[in-house]
């Protein structure tokens, strides 16, 4: 039961008084900024990155842990009652929440909501606990080439999973990919890319990309979009708690969304979409009451948002395990790791177990904290809605601000945060993910070191990126990503796709 | 014209340029991959090889979108069909909020930039309120300047002109 007393460790240092008040901060703070709309998890952890430069590891990763898990917490709370999910995951809970608040049921969505996260994160936290030293130890095995072909793998899913169409993902993850070429090639030594300008030698900061992608092409698109009629609140009216009849229909959907969400969450670019698309589908196959699916069905909320929360800790099983990230969530703590000079990895297991076992103990005792934040406090989180719109963009651009300068008080991450924000606006504008950037400017570098490392060890015979099982099949896998998706699509429309095609 | 007529409306722009921008990048970095001394040693990739690749990439990429716009493929992300069409000024005011402390920081520093840049953006959506902007604009990057300084952020001076 060696994982246990690594657990029971992590308890230790997760329950000093430091580290139990960075997780309530965190909770409080992912909370508050999931509950506005417009801002991820992915997002605020950015905006906090520059605190790594003064507190210590363990406490902030335990605050960002926090902060992942209040904002789906926080996001569920907006989907239901304001019918605007604030991230992806969230897209399913509005459907049939908001419909529950509308007939004056919010209270037992919300409440539904926040104890299906609770259940459901708490069965994905275990998941993890005993399975991520299990896959960090397979990891050990894993050559350059494995490596290699595990991040192809993370490429090609990221593109083809997130946005709409191929070529788009493709777009984003090559715009990425070519953001982390600029900089001084860590090998050889060689400058590349930086267009004669002293300030990009160290390259383009992670931070100001995910921050102007994010925040500022969101401020701008929503600023030039806000002739729009706001969003009204629902109000908690006719607030009577869950039923009976109500328990009785969500623990299902509870354990079956935590079922889907974690091991989808788990694989290289699973997301939180897919499975709680997933779990929509299957409530909505199995229930009793198909009738109400669409006219607020509480199995619609209680299944997608565990399997929101359960997918949340399946992206950290990658993370950590292979230093893989699969969201953009997972790309900015993994840049965190990096601020710190840490590797996520099998490794880390070895050398930082503190670091890592607090972290895991921290999601326990965040996903009881939020639970008692949740529920009796849902109230005062909604008072948040009532910030006027045009303060909380005005407040974003001022954060973005703090990231960005206080990075390296430098001028030229300014100009890089108005261009790329402006290429954020556009991507918004047209429909193009943003996460295969973040992905491919994180792990691009990465992949290329990894992959100029097999080719030295093997003299530069090419053969070596197919020479073991794992990267064979890994890149297999990647083949059938790209080919599988439109082969299907295609087979799927030609019955009916011959008249539809005019000439164009 | 486009593949599906009944969605689509005739008058929006199509958005050719961004296909262009791609294409460009692409041409950038293949030139760059050619400019670097590519030291081609035992291993076959030296350091010009990734450049080379995404520049490809790129160039293919931006083909296809060019050609998707042509046929229409390509348009503005489905948005709420009874939506009001996006506001110009509001956009470029937001820009400038965005932009305006690349003028002002070095000189006037980070609070005021932020109070100049916080009004703007208010303005933006609409704010008309323009005292009281520049009011909340000021304490929330003076409270911001303080706090990250004391986390060990530095933000430069408070006010670059007085010293």
């Amino acid at each position: 039961m060696d994982i246990l007393n690594q657990l029971i460790g992590g308890f230790a240092v997760a329950l000093q008084p430091m580290n139990l008040f960075w997780a309530l901060i965190g909770c409080a703070l992912g909370t508050a900024v999931g509950v506005l709309p417009g801002i991820g998890p992915a997002l605020t952890i950015a905006l906090l990155l520059p605190v790594t430069a003064q507190v210590a590891p363990a406490s902030a990763f335990i605050m960002f842990a926090g902060i992942l898990y209040g904002a789906l917490y926080g996001g569920s709370t907006t989907s239901i009652l304001l019918n605007t999910p604030g991230e992806s995951g969230a897209v399913m809970t509005a459907l049939e929440g908001n419909r529950m608040a509308r007939n004056g049921r919010g209270a037992a969505a919300l409440a539904t909501a926040a104890i299906g996260s609770f259940v459901a994160g708490t069965i994905g936290t275990l998941a993890l606990t005993f399975l991520a030293p299990a896959i960090a130890e397979l990891a050990f095995v894993f050559g350059p080439e494995d490596y290699f072909a595990l991040m192809v793998l993370s490429f090609t899913s990221v593109a083809v999973v997130m946005g709409r169409s191929m070529v788009r993902g493709f777009t984003a993850l090559f715009f990425g990919l070519a953001l982390g070429t600029i900089g001084i090639d860590t090998q050889t030594g060689q400058t590349r890319m930086v267009f004669g300008t002293l300030e990009l030698l160290d390259g383009v900061s992670f931070t100001v990309v995910l921050v102007s992608l994010f925040a500022i092409g969101e401020a701008l698109y929503v600023a030039s979009r806000s002739g729009t009629v706001p969003a009204a609140i629902n109000p908690l009216s006719g607030g009577s708690w869950m039923t009976r009849q109500d328990w009785a229909r969500s623990w299902k959907p509870w354990l079956r969304g935590s079922v889907i969400g974690f091991p989808i969450g788990a694989l290289p670019a699973g997301g939180t979409e897919i499975p709680t698309f997933l779990s929509y589908a299957l409530e909505r196959r199995l229930s009793k009451h198909p009738k109400e699916f669409g006219h607020g069905a509480i199995e619609g909320v209680a299944g997608p948002e565990a399997a929101n929360n359960a997918a949340a800790a399946g992206i950290l099983v990658p993370l950590l395990t292979l230093g893989l990230p699969s969201t953009a969530t997972a790309a900015v703590l993994l840049a965190a790791f990096q601020n710190y000079g840490l590797q996520p990895g099998p490794m880390l297991f070895a050398t930082n177990p503190d670091l890592l076992w607090g972290l895991i103990a921290s999601l326990y005792i965040g996903n009881l904290i939020l639970l008692v934040l949740n529920l009796p406090l849902v109230g005062i989180w909604v008072r948040l809605l009532l910030i006027p719109r045009h303060y909380i963009y005005g407040g974003i651009v001022v954060f973005a601000l703090v990231g960005v300068w206080g990075l390296s008080t430098s001028w030229m991450d300014l100009l890089l945060m108005c261009g790329l924000g402006l290429i954020g606006y556009v991507a918004r504008v047209y429909d193009f993910p943003i996460a295969p950037v973040l992905i491919g400017l994180i792990l691009g570098p990465q992949a290329e070191i990894q992959l100029r490392r097999a080719l030295a060890v093997s003299q530069g015979d090419w053969g070596v990126l197919v020479s073991t099982p794992i990267a064979a099949t890994l890149l297999s896998i990647a083949l059938l990503v790209l080919v599988v998706p439109p082969m299907l699509a295609r087979l799927r429309s030609r019955p009916k796709a011959e008249p539809a095609i005019s000439t164009g | 014209m486009s593949v599906n007529p009944s969605r689509q409306d005739a008058r929006k722009p199509r958005p050719w340029w961004l296909g262009l921008g791609v294409l460009a990048m692409g041409a950038l970095w293949l030139n760059g991959a050619r400019s670097i001394a590519s030291t081609t040693n035992y291993i076959g990739v030296g350091p010009a090889a990734i450049i080379l690749a995404v520049g490809i990439g790129l160039t293919i990429l931006g083909v296809i979108l060019i050609t998707q716009t042509m046929r229409g493929e390509l348009v503005a992300a489905a948005e709420g069909e009874d939506e009001a069409p996006p506001s110009r000024s509001a956009f470029l005011l937001a820009l400038a909020g965005v932009s305006i402390p690349l003028l002002t920081i070095r000189w006037l520093g980070f609070p005021l930039s932020a109070m100049l840049a916080f009004t703007l953006v208010t303005h933006a959506f609409g704010s008309r309120r323009t005292g009281l902007d520049l009011g909340v604009g000021a304490v929330l990057g003076s409270a911001a300047w303080f706090g990250f300084s004391r986390l060990g952020i530095s933000l430069g001076p408070f006010l670059p002109l007085i010293g």
